[in-house]
């Protein structure tokens, strides 16, 4: 039995009853990140923190005492997450001379006091502003399904290192769909949480507005437990919602939420492979009504112009001083965000209100909506389009058009993955009212009991 | 007025206020990018908002 067989609660009880030590999990976990280096989906490995948290471990374990939930499981963060003594890259060659963070992020030290170990820094987007992780200085991961394309981004490190299982766990980070297109280009669980909902402390920020965090993971109960952990006040994040923590874990099994397709542009935008996955979870769940969002067009353009306007005025002084160390392909793409009139920016801060407003109500209906993730599977990595709806599309932009509204509105978003026909996945978003980050989870492990999403090569599920 | 020369000359204003040292080849795809921004942003400015519509915040439990 290998290490990706167990759940997170079945490795965590073997470790309690030891049956396997957490120092040998550490072990063979920094063993298979080597052997699946070509994957290149580290860009730091911490084996010396990794063993050191697993030793503590196995320190209570032998004393007999009770052991916290993520107690001896493997994990890793997309490198934008601040990590003692280590430099926080966010994808940026621009900030390898930088001083080590001097504590954990927040949602960092969550996991640490959890007992989970992490194994190193995961690679992404330069900047998080991408969605391929085609990152010219620290090169492009690689797709475990097909290691000639590419894993998605800008969380690409995250997705591919639990779809490898070398991690029953990542963070990553989504503003614009960035936990949500990996998961679907990799074949895995992603959670987008309601924007507000996770601290961000410690986090590199790329667009303040739009940014939240959130897990990956290869089943629905993981993902549910590791965002359980996640929850909690941190006083220190202004943008953090004022709302006590809601575990999801406990009632994942309940059923009985009403859902419906998002139709009009979530099913213009997609190909065949896309439409064959939401009408085969439509088949599942006997779902009948499909919605539209008015605007959902507009919406994606105006999160569009927050990104550029903020990501541009965050790089500024830095595009100003160094260029030359700039990502080329995002260079002039941040530079002429910081160039843009303030009413754009002002009237995309307005239209989210708007696009809310015309939204929320659908939810009085409705649990769960459901739309693609990506509007098809992994493009070849160095693809510079993608043809969708008979369009040539840039596939760095284009990948994440179907997340990018529903991110603007800040709502829950579960990413499930199935297999296309062809053999790679492909994700759909199961997507809630705020807060009802539980819907999308229950809805998810329903899909997943059901054998509907993809067959779990890594835990040996049919 | 031509659209192109429009941003060039948007461009050229932005890149004494913002204090940047340019070459022609950035000039260049500044222009595309502020172009195709520009084609995104019509459509939403043509947009009608309700003067008392606020921007969005933090969602409140």
């Amino acid at each position: 039995m290998t290490l990706s067989d167990f759940s997170i609660q079945g490795l965590q009880q073997a470790i309690q009853r030891g049956d396997i030590s957490a120092r040998e999990v550490a072990q063979r976990t920094l063993q298979g990140i080597e052997q699946q280096g070509a994957l290149n989906a580290w860009t730091e490995i911490t084996a010396e923190r990794m063993l050191r948290e697993a030793d503590a471990v196995d320190s209570r374990q032998q004393r007999g005492e009770s052991l916290p939930p993520l107690a001896g499981i493997p994990y890793a963060v997309k490198n934008l997450f601040d990590v003692a003594g280590h430099t926080t890259l966010a994808g940026a060659a621009l900030f390898q001379a930088r001083p080590a963070a001097e504590q954990d992020a927040w949602a960092v030290s969550r996991l640490h006091r959890a007992g989970a170990l992490l194994s190193g820094m995961l690679n992404m987007d330069a900047y998080a502003y991408g969605f391929t992780t085609e990152n010219t200085h620290f090169g492009a991961t690689r797709n475990p399904h097909d290691p000639s394309r590419v894993a998605g981004g800008s969380s690409g490190g995250s997705a591919a290192a639990v779809a490898a299982g070398l991690a029953h766990f990542s963070l990553g980070t989504d503003t614009n769909g960035s936990i949500r297109v990996p998961a679907s280009l990799c074949g895995i669980f992603g959670l987008k949480p309601t924007f507000g909902r996770l601290s961000r402390s410690g986090s590199h920020p790329f667009v303040a507005s739009l940014d939240h965090i959130g897990p990956f993971a290869r089943r629905v109960d993981d993902l549910a437990l590791v965002y359980d952990v996640l929850q909690g006040q941190d006083n220190s994040d202004a943008f953090q919602a004022n709302r006590p923590a809601d575990p999801t874990l406990v009632g994942l099994a309940e059923t009985g939420q009403r859902c419906a397709l998002l139709g009009g542009f979530f099913s213009t935008w997609c190909d065949d492979d896309a439409r064959d996955a939401l009408a085969r979870v439509a088949r599942a769940l006997d779902i009948q009504d499909e919605v539209t969002l008015p605007e959902a067009e507009l919406a994606r353009s105006a999160a569009f112009i927050l990104t550029a306007s903020e990501g541009g005025n965050h790089y500024l002084p830095a595009l100003r001083a160094s260029p030359d160390r700039f990502e080329p392909a995002s260079r002039e793409r941040l530079l002429a965000g910081a160039m843009l009139p303030a009413a754009w920016y002002v009237q995309a801060q307005r239209f989210r209100r708007y696009f809310q407003q015309q939204v929320l109500p659908l939810f009085e209906r409705f649990d769960v909506l459901i739309a693609p993730s990506t509007p098809c599977t992994a493009p070849l990595i160095g693809q510079e389009t993608i043809h969708i709806n008979g369009t040539d599309l840039p596939s760095r932009a284009s990948m994440g058009m179907l997340t990018q509204p529903i991110s603007f509105l800040g709502l829950p978003v579960c990413s499930v993955p199935l297999t296309t026909s062809g053999g790679l996945p492909i994700g759909l978003q199961l997507i809630a009212a705020p807060f009802n980050e539980a819907a999308v989870l229950r809805v998810a492990f329903a899909l997943e009991l059901q054998g509907i999403t993809c067959v779990d090569k890594q835990n040996g599920k049919q | 007025m031509n659209q192109t020369t429009e941003w060039a000359l948007y461009l050229a204003q932005m890149e004494q206020i913002l204090a940047l040292e340019l070459d022609d080849a950035r000039r260049a795809e500044l222009l595309i990018q502020l172009e195709r921004i520009a084609a995104l942003a019509a459509p939403l400015m043509a947009f009608p908002l309700d003067e008392r519509l606020e921007v969005a915040g933090v969602f409140h439990p």
